[in-house]
């Protein structure tokens, strides 16, 4: 019998498999998707962008969305008919291997949302379980660990640190970085270098960034990003199943008795471990909850407090761009603009939270970076002309060479809470089922009002930003659709049995060797990308489990 | 491992792209033409420039009708987009697409447009033609990087030692 049975292989579970298999433990990883090294990854924009070869096909695996309207109906959406995708990397080191690494901490306020910023109507705003201080030294270990490259600067909205910097200097940055610098001076904004979990140098047995020009999206072929395959799975002496995809937990009343799995052509396996962990994505997660109901748990597994695949949340807000065009621009200015393959890196926080009217709000982040170099996508967003017509011709052929060749965009992306609410969740079809003949998932989206409020107030700082530089069409869109690759929630943590699924440590309340440890605990987001705080959450509950163990 | 191409996938592309396609005019069989004839003239009447660079962009979309990762239904409004690109046609001209004047295909190109289908229809082939133009190489299009080099545009490194179909 395994010592510790792990359903996922992203930065949920690779901590946990990381700490307890170096420590000497049995542990064994389920995984859907394949395996892969740095070898295996390339810049192939068609396999990877285009065709999504790192997630499954949607005629086989899909989500039923049920999105809300604004007169109270939903409308259903079937996953395969309409192409809404909510995969994200099916394979081994999941979305991380993805990611673009964009890595910030929450802020101490983020864990006691409801005590510093109040009630929201119509959300169900709690504080969490654990205060900034007892997850810090987890952050500062995943920096080391896993590796955070950056610079610590001393802004108004600079969370406590238990060391002074990072470990890794900050990449290299593009010349138009200083002309951000200098816009957000002149503004009186405070320009950030935005820490990334790329190594800048060769470390941690993984060589460093070589500046691909390729980095969210794509695999790494480096090791520098720091995945959990290449950062933790690479790193320890773990038994990893791929192919395996677990459809069903048993239990007994009080414990987890066997994990079920599907290999890729449909034979059916058991694994019995002493603790199990899930790591399966917050979807998913909840998912594989809800299709393991039995006799002790009719309602799903952990599930007696009716909250598993409640409150789901997304990361809200929205993004936004502007032109830099030759035109404007001195020879110089143009060489440093098409300067390609570095990091643009600049973040700004000054608004993580703010007050308007004498309101007080929890704000968020905005980060910069340039237009995603992937050039099929590039050329085709040129396909239309100013009045919404399609062109087509040589009118098409002068568009595309002048706007690629004379012009380059800079993007920004917002990141503010998504409320949790009462009809943003995720429940089960079972009228709908896989590949393997398991009911999918049901995703019920819905965004409250104050996410587009607080969107807007942000994007338009950054707009701010765009203008001074001296950027052209400037766009912005701040909207209640959800990034896929963005999502918590569904199993959250807190002290109440009845009112949230798992405790403190990510152990269910119900069943005594059950850990959930993907981003499913998180009662609020935060106004971060999440990956930093599961890594950091993980390494916790890795140190509870060896203890249990022990 | 990467989903590894299927050699026998490469002797299969004949099929849809040689086969005949039955024109029709209301209810009459008007005429039969093959769809590469006018895949082929169609993405150079919507891009000429790769043809003038001699990439040839046709050819891949044989590869897209037989992608696993490309739906039945994209791959049948390829097959149906030509059967009524070349309806249009006779409709307008009284003859197939390819057996027109170029201006006589632009005028027809004209009036697809202005519907729902032809403006998707019109918004696809470019699209694959774009794919086979500016992906790897490694796809058959893009030939020595003439697309990219025309766009002053580096590949990423490393890249793909074969194709994902």
């Amino acid at each position: 019998m395994y010592d510790v049975c792990i359903i996922g292989s992203g930065a949920g579970g690779s901590p946990i498999a990381y700490e307890l298999s170096n420590a000497g433990f049995k542990v064994v990883i389920l995984e859907k998707g394949k395996n892969y090294s740095e070898d295996d990854f390339s810049k192939d924009e068609l396999g990877v962008s285009r065709r999504d070869m790192f997630t499954p096909p949607l005629n086989e695996q899909k989500h039923i969305i049920n999105e809300y309207n604004e007169d109270g109906t939903f409308t259903r959406y079937d996953g395969e008919e309409s192409g809404w995708s909510f995969w994200n990397g099916s394979l081994v080191g999941g979305s991380s291997n993805l990611m673009s690494g964009y890595f910030h901490r929450l802020k101490p306020n983020d864990f006691k949302l409801k005590s510093v910023y109040g009630e929201i109507q119509g959300a169900n705003i709690v504080d969490w379980a654990i205060s900034y201080e007892e997850l810090e030294p987890y952050y500062a270990k995943v920096e080391k660990v896993v590796g955070v490259s950056g610079r610590v600067i001393n802004h108004k909205q600079q969370e406590p640190r238990s060391t002074l910097n990072f470990p890794y200097p900050e990449l290299q940055t593009n010349g138009v970085t200083q002309w951000f610098d200098k816009a957000c001076d002149a503004l009186g904004y405070e320009a950030m270098p935005t820490p990334r979990a790329v190594l800048s140098q060769d470390a941690l047995k993984r060589r460093g960034c070589y500046y691909s020009n390729f980095c969210g999206s794509y695999g790494c072929a480096s090791g520098a990003k720091g995945s959990a395959r290449a950062a933790l799975l690479q790193k320890c002496e773990v038994e990893i199943i791929t192919d395996a995809f677990v459809y069903r937990l048993d239990s007994n009343e009080s414990k987890v008795t066997k994990a079920y799995y599907y290999t890729k052509l449909g034979f059916p396996h058991s694994i019995e471990a002493k603790i199990f962990v899930l790591a399966a994505q917050a979807i998913e997660s909840s998912r594989l909850l809800l299709n393991s109901k039995n006799r002790f748990y009719p309602a799903g597994l952990a599930n007696s407090s009716g909250e598993v695949g409640k409150n789901l949340i997304f990361s809200a807000g929205g993004s936004g761009t502007g032109r830099f065009i030759f035109e404007n621009l001195t020879k110089e200015q143009q060489d440093e603009l098409m300067q390609v393959g570095l990091f643009f890196n600049r973040s700004l926080q000054d608004w993580y939270d703010y007050e308007d009217d004498g309101k007080k709000y929890k704000g968020g982040t905005i980060d910069f970076l340039f237009e995603h170099q992937n050039i099929i996508s590039r050329v085709q967003r040129e396909m239309y002309d100013d009045n919404g017509k399609l062109l087509w011709g040589d009118a098409l052929a002068e568009k595309i060479h002048k706007r690629i060749t004379t012009s380059r965009v800079l993007s920004f992306e917002v990141f503010n809470d998504w409320l949790p609410t009462d009809k943003c969740f995720v429940g089960v079809d079972e009228n709908v089922l896989d590949k393997y003949g398991i009911p999918v998932g049901v995703i019920n989206l819905y965004g409250h009002p104050q996410d587009l409020k607080v969107g807007e107030h942000l994007a338009k700082k950054a707009v701010n930003v765009l203008k001074k530089m001296g950027a052209v069409e400037v766009d912005y869109s701040i909207s209640a659709s959800p990034p896929a690759n963005l999502v918590a929630g569904g199993c959250r943590f807190g002290k109440n049995p009845k009112t949230s699924v798992l405790d403190k440590n990510c152990k269910t309340h119900d069943l005594k060797n059950l850990y959930v440890t993907d981003a499913s605990f998180m009662p609020t987001g935060g106004s971060v990308p999440y990956t930093w705080t599961i890594y950091a959450n993980s390494f916790r509950v890795a140190d509870v489990i060896k203890k249990e163990l022990s | 491992m990467i989903t590894r191409l299927n050699s026998r996938r490469i002797f299969l592309k004949a099929g849809f792209l040689s086969s005949a396609v039955f024109v029709m005019s209301g209810c009459e069989l008007f005429s039969i033409t093959t769809s590469e004839e006018t895949i082929k003239l169609l993405q150079s009447d919507i891009f000429p420039k790769a043809k003038e660079l001699g990439i040839n962009t046709s050819s891949y979309v044989s590869i897209i009708l037989h992608h696993s990762r490309v739906s039945n239904g994209d791959k049948a409004f390829i097959k149906n987009g030509v059967k009524w690109l070349n309806e249009e046609a006779v409709k307008i001209h009284k003859t197939t697409y390819v057996k027109l004047l170029s201006t006589q295909r632009q005028e027809v190109l004209k009036e697809i447009v202005k519907t729902e289908w032809g403006e998707n229809f019109m918004y696809n082939m470019n699209s694959y033609l774009f794919e086979a133009m500016f992906g790897d190489p490694i796809y058959g299009g893009n030939n020595r990087e003439a697309g990219w080099k025309w766009l002053q545009f580096t590949g990423g490194q490393p890249r793909p030692k074969e194709m994902y179909l």
